[in-house]
């Protein structure tokens, strides 16, 4: 991420070297994988439809992409951020109208029937397009898959789709399920979507309600000598404070996605024994962005959102509601992104004085009482620090006078009060960027999306040059044009700000020394965990 | 003996008082000690206590003065103890004494309704009431009141149908009173001291239902409670325990303070009523 949080992972990684140094025999094991035993972590939610294909989110991921994989994976230092996973090799047409894919030969699924072209035309026409969250807007444009011989998948597309876009929405939206177990009877019923059956290196077990969640090893994987492991169990661990207890006492060996709190990282990082890893999130980039309502007369005002802008101490947050493990954000797209990132758009310094200069200029004058305007703020309930920001802003917000009255709600009464019922002036949101900015990006500044989509410009903002600009750079196919549009698309979301984003943050995992190959690539959490291995 | 003196010859009840008059004046001080909004940010985050003497409580997460947080907190546990409480023993009261001076049917109907709001348990009740109505002070009073009524309604239909057969009843009767005015200015005056006596537990339960519905976040977001703060200094428990320990033990000395202060106001004046 930023070089602040660099920094932090250099520090963490020279207290891992200390700790080393005082266990020296069980580092000397981890250098070589070792086969065989259970890696037990723990499980913060408990999904209760596990097929990736339809459930494209990272709490699915979490635990259906050790059992049903994608076409590729993200990596580190692949072609195009990518490698190979069920699929070989891709290639889109010169014309936007195709894209080709050679699939790897020998695999099987759980079943041990053979894996085939035909399942991924059938998982592309039957789920990703009409019943992925994140696919309806991918391949919306896919009219069908020509399937040549059993290894050879052609997607071809109604109209010109840039391959830059599908080949970044393969990792997180390529889940290939079945064909012959989903053709019969209806999709969402399945009884695969509750005990999923893939080709990934692990299969389904049993999953105990409230308990647990257990993976045993696929001995039939296609890759050489894969998976390392035996069993891999999801221990569901609700409560945030006692994921670290559990490390600390051995019960479990892994808590990833952030399940120890960032307040206790310094402390668990000196428990000898545990390592606490920042990598591995890269691709999973959450974003903190205060949605703002432009119904509102006031906010409907560029002055006073710049004024709302101005009144943020971005750097305040990362470190304190973050704990410097986040780094500020400059507009829409993630500083970490290697493909789209711009710094050169207009930033709002934290100035308070000029934040108020801002506001009397709008005409929004201070009262007897030292309030210009009151306003209500929703802070988003999933994640502890989106309420905190929500605490901070509240005092932010009071700082320029603007009376912010807080309303707290659970995930299903915020998702309905925000994006249905627009009863909200300002929210706390956490969406994600998934390495394109089309994929669950624009879709927060477009106009015209209908009430009630989740996660999307429901604040009633209508920018005619954006949308415009948007729809342009849906059709481009030049990779280097279309990327220059998604950057002067950034330049005119952070100029018109109809949203503010604040800062960036990914996930923390804390490990026991014995787990090795963590963190891998960068979405490692949400990987195939093929390779990793429990050593001594 | 005076009520007064013997009531300073317990000493439970004594503490008791002292610990609901540290209680009152904190609330009572607070805006005068810390004025401005207690929430705003004004140290470092997650500063220890006893380390700057401007701040000695120390800071909680964003950088917010604990002690200012600890007396605006109490301001917020005691007007909610009482106000539940004053709506709670009014509630019971009224619907107490209609149900043991009318008699019949009426008393079979209020009396009913009383069974079903005692088979729920009054925290669920409270629960639910503020996820559906949406939290604020109001709605939290209201729902704290709406699980605890039940208690003093029993007891003063209890009492009223002892009173409701004396004398001065039959004559209130007899000179051509509307049975309502019998009703509350006759009986309800004296079927109180019993309903009162209940008083200092239903406070006391009060802010401790106020408490667990914060820690929940079902609080007022706007406001300092003392629960919130405990909620705030969980996530944070093994590397700064005092953020929940010392709102903690405000709440167990105010509850404290309330129930031995109400025990020993019953005490005395039950003697005294033994005595005349």
């Amino acid at each position: 991420m930023s070089g602040f949080t660099i920094s932090r992972r250099k520090m963490l990684v020279g207290s891992a070297m200390l700790l080393a140094s005082t266990a020296m025999p069980k580092l000397a094991l981890a250098q070589t994988p070792k086969k065989g035993g259970r890696l037990v972590l723990a499980a913060d939610s408990e999904p209760r439809n596990l097929n990736p294909a339809i459930v494209a989110s990272n709490g699915v991921f979490f635990i259906s992409s050790k059992i049903v994989e994608t076409l590729a994976e993200a990596s580190f230092d692949g072609k195009d951020g990518l490698a190979p996973r069920l699929a070989l090799s891709w290639e889109g047409a010169a014309d936007g109208l195709s894209a080709t894919f050679k699939l790897r030969d020998g695999v099987k699924w759980h079943d041990g029937k053979p894996f085939t072209s035909a399942d991924v035309a059938f998982s592309a026409l039957q789920i990703w397009k009409p019943l992925q969250n994140l696919g309806r807007t991918v391949f919306k444009d896919l009219a069908s898959v020509e399937t040549p011989d059993d290894l050879t998948a052609v997607f071809k597309f109604a109209k010109p789709t840039p391959f830059q876009l599908i080949r970044n929405a393969l990792p997180a939206l390529s889940s290939v399920v079945p064909k012959h177990i989903y053709e019969v009877g209806k999709i969402e019923d399945n009884p695969a979507n509750t005990a999923p059956i893939g080709t990934g290196p692990f299969k389904f077990g049993e999953y105990k309600a409230g308990q647990y969640y257990r993976l045993t090893k696929n001995t039939d994987y296609w890759g050489k000598d894969e998976p390392y492991l035996d069993e891999i169990i999801y221990q569901v661990l609700p409560d945030r404070t006692s994921a670290a207890s559990a490390l600390e006492a051995e019960e479990i060996q892994l808590a990833a996605f952030s399940a120890v709190p960032l307040a206790d990282l310094d402390r668990i990082s000196k428990v000898p024994g545990l390592k606490v890893i920042t990598k591995g999130y890269e691709g999973l980039t959450y974003q903190l962005v205060v949605e703002i309502n432009h119904r509102r007369k006031e906010l409907a005002d560029l002055k006073v959102r710049q004024a709302i802008a101005h009144a943020i101490d971005k750097d305040f947050v990362v470190k304190t509601v973050f704990l410097g493990y986040a780094a500020t954000a400059t507009g829409p797209v993630p500083k970490n992104d290697p493909q789209f990132y711009t710094a050169d758009v207009p930033t709002y310094a934290f100035d308070v004085a000029k934040a108020n200069a801002l506001l009397d200029e709008a005409g929004y004058k201070k009262g007897a009482d030292g309030k210009r305007f009151s306003l209500k703020l929703l802070p988003a309930p999933y994640f502890n620090e989106t309420k905190q920001f929500g605490d901070y802003l509240r005092q932010a917000l009071a700082a320029i006078g603007i009376d912010a009255q807080l309303v707290n709600n659970d995930s299903a009464a915020h998702i309905k009060a925000v994006y249905t019922d627009h009863a909200f002036d300002l929210a706390v949101g956490p969406p994600v960027f998934r390495g394109d900015p089309a994929i669950s990006t624009t879709i927060l500044v477009q106009s015209g999306i209908p009430d009630g989509v989740p996660f999307s410009n429901q604040g009633g903002y209508k920018n005619a040059a954006l949308d415009a600009l948007i729809a342009k750079a849906s059709e481009t196919l030049d990779t280097t044009a279309r990327t220059d549009l998604y950057k002067e698309f950034q330049k005119e979301v952070a100029a018109d700000l109809p949203l503010i984003n604040v800062a960036e943050w990914s996930f923390i995992s804390v490990a026991r020394d014995t787990v090795g190959n963590i963190a891998n690539n960068p979405r490692w959490a949400v990987s195939n965990w093929a390779d990793t291995y429990l050593a001594g | 003996m005076s009520p007064l003196r013997r009531f300073l010859r317990t000493p439970e009840a004594v503490a008791g008082a002292i610990l609901l008059a540290a209680l009152i004046a904190m609330a009572l001080i607070a805006p005068l000690l810390f004025p401005g909004d207690p929430q705003a940010i004004a140290g470092p985050a997650l500063l220890p206590p006893f380390q700057d003497w401007s701040l000695p409580l120390g800071t909680d997460r964003l950088g917010r003065d604990v002690l200012a947080e600890l007396f605006h907190g109490a301001r917020t546990s005691l007007a909610v103890g009482l106000a539940a409480a004053a709506a709670a023993l009014a509630i019971g009261a009224v619907v107490g004494t209609l149900a043991g001076f009318a008699g019949g049917l009426v008393d079979e109907v209020l009396m009913r309704i009383t069974d079903a709001f005692q088979t729920v348990p009054s925290f669920l009740l409270a629960l639910a009431f503020v996820s559906v109505v949406g939290p604020s002070l109001g709605i939290v009073v209201a729902a704290i009141a709406l699980g605890t009524w039940t208690g003093p309604a029993r007891v003063a239909r209890a009492e009223v149908l002892s009173i409701r057969e004396r004398d001065y009843v039959a004559s209130a009767r007899a000179i051509g009173m509307h049975p309502l005015e019998i009703a509350f200015r006759e009986v309800l005056p004296n079927a109180l001291p019993p309903v009162l006596a209940m008083s200092s537990v239903i406070v006391a339960a009060a802010i401790l239902t106020e408490a667990a519905l914060s820690f929940l976040g079902l609080g007022d977001p706007n406001r300092v409670t003392w629960g919130g703060m405990i909620a705030e200094g969980r996530a944070v428990l093994r590397t700064a325990p005092f953020l929940s320990i010392v709102p903690g033990i405000a709440l167990v000395l105010t509850v404290l303070g309330v129930y031995l202060a109400g025990e020993g106001v019953v005490e005395t004046t039950a003697v005294r009523r033994s005595l005349s």
